[in-house]
């Protein structure tokens, strides 16, 4: 990651609420981090990945859909992919500071740059 | 009934006197010697501290739903909290009463259980709304494709959903009609909610499927609680939800069993492959929350500049709504 996505994913996954949140880049490899005991590492990982995987579906449903948002009971997750290939996801509980913030991170998220993070296409 | 003998014979004392001794009290010190006398005699009014030994008040409020349901229930205690409540109301009872600490308190206790000696259950059902306990009721009825207005009320606002023959077909709070009065009624956190006999409305204001409608409600809370978190006008610049000025209208729709029979379908090309994406996005959710706090998948939302579209999985029907945006002045 470049420095200004490491910052904005320290940010994200600090927002009280927030359970875990990876970022994939365009070659398949991913950063994700849990940021609660009951959502480990691995969990958020197998997340990440499930939503790369299900993010042709989606096209079927909506043309270009500017992200996505999984609700469960207890929590939710954002996907947000970029054009450029780059896949986005957080997962928070509901009701909390982090599912409030959900828009502005996703919009954040577009819009940073990223031609020099490591691993881009 | 309560514990605590001394608190009880001053309690009834003062009660016996400032009733007149036009009640009648008995006093009991365990959930045993309660449900004696109300084996022996007709009781009207109990009043139950919730801290009782051996059982809790609240599986004591239980049991007395159960063999008594005729009897107005009222809980006392000394530690209120908002989970303690919920669970009491929820459980059958009417009131729900912190332990006075003065003079004035036990008056104002008094008073209060004087009122409910009087009071008289009007017809039809009455109960504490959660969260989704309204949209469940709206359900139900719309479900079972009944007829019938839905008082719905709490401390700031009251307003009525009219139903008929399981289709909502006007809403009103206040100077909100349509759409957006049963917005604001589902966004109310908790109140009180009466079924009455139907009777037609001036006007209706609602089309639309139900679950749609409801959905669409369901986002609207989601999206005025994370709107109020953003800082404003930069964020609705770039957000998909930033619909003030546009307009937005269902284009698809598919409602469907558990089994893939369909229940209702609007618009939808291909009622067979909506059904399976929708069972893959199920799966797809499923595989998200095994082994985690998530909970039960409830939607999948996906938001775009074009529109939304909403899946909705239940355990009973699987719920398929896409809708477009369009210039408010198209």
């Amino acid at each position: 990651m470049n420095e200004t996505l490491q910052q904005w994913f320290d940010a994200c996954l600090g927002t009280l609420g927030t359970l875990g949140g990876g970022v994939r880049r365009p070659d398949g490899s991913s950063a994700c981090r849990s940021a609660d005991e009951t959502f480990p590492t691995e969990k958020v990982e197998r997340v990440v990945e499930l939503l790369a995987q299900f993010q042709p579906e989606l096209s079927s449903a909506m043309a270009a859909p500017r992200w996505s948002t999984w609700q469960f009971e207890q929590g939710k997750i954002r996907c947000v992919c970029r054009p450029d290939g780059w896949l986005f996801g957080l997962v928070v509980r509901t009701e909390s500071d982090a599912a409030n913030n959900l828009n502005k991170v996703s919009d954040e998220f577009l819009a940073l740059d990223l031609t020099a993070s490591n691993g881009s296409s | 009934m309560d514990d605590d003998s001394v608190f009880l014979g001053t309690i009834s004392d003062l009660f016996a006197a400032w009733s007149q001794d036009k009640w009648h009290i008995r006093q009991a010190t365990s959930a045993d010697q309660a449900l004696d006398i109300l084996k022996q005699e007709k009781i009207d009014v109990i009043v139950v501290d919730a801290n009782m030994p051996v059982l809790d008040g609240v599986q004591f409020l239980k049991i007395l739903s159960r063999r008594h349901p005729e009897l107005k229930k009222v809980m006392l205690t000394g530690l209120a909290t908002e989970e303690r409540r919920s669970a009491c109301l929820a459980n059958g009872a009417e009131l729900f009463i912190e332990k006075p600490r003065s003079s004035d308190g036990l008056k104002a206790v008094f008073a209060m259980l004087d009122e409910l000696m009087t009071w008289k259950p009007r017809e039809g059902f009455q109960g504490m709304l959660r969260k989704v306990g309204l949209q469940d009721v709206i359900q139900m009825e719309c479900l079972g494709r009944n007829s019938c207005v839905l008082e719905i009320s709490n401390p700031q606002v009251s307003g009525r959903l009219y139903i008929e023959e399981g289709s909502l077909i006007h809403a009103i709070l206040g100077n909100l009609t349509a759409e957006k009065a049963l917005q604001k009624l589902l966004s109310l956190a908790g109140g009180s909610f009466q079924l009455l006999p139907f009777e037609a409305p001036a006007q209706r204001t609602i089309n639309g499927p139900w679950e749609f409608l409801l959905m669409e409600a369901a986002r609207v809370r989601d999206e005025t609680a994370q709107e109020a978190s953003v800082d404003g006008e930069a964020s609705r610049e770039t957000s998909p939800s930033a619909g003030d000025a546009r307009q937005s209208t269902v284009v698809e729709t598919l409602i469907s069993s558990e089994k893939g029979d369909v229940l209702y379908e609007w618009q939808c090309a291909n009622a067979v492959n909506r059904m399976a994406w929708m069972q893959s996005v199920a799966q797809a959710a499923a595989a998200m929350a095994v082994d985690s706090p998530l909970g039960n998948f409830d939607r999948l939302e996906l938001s775009g500049s074009q529109g939304r579209t909403i899946a909705q999985a239940r355990p009973d029907r699987l719920v398929f709504v896409r809708v477009a945006h369009q210039p408010a002045s198209a």
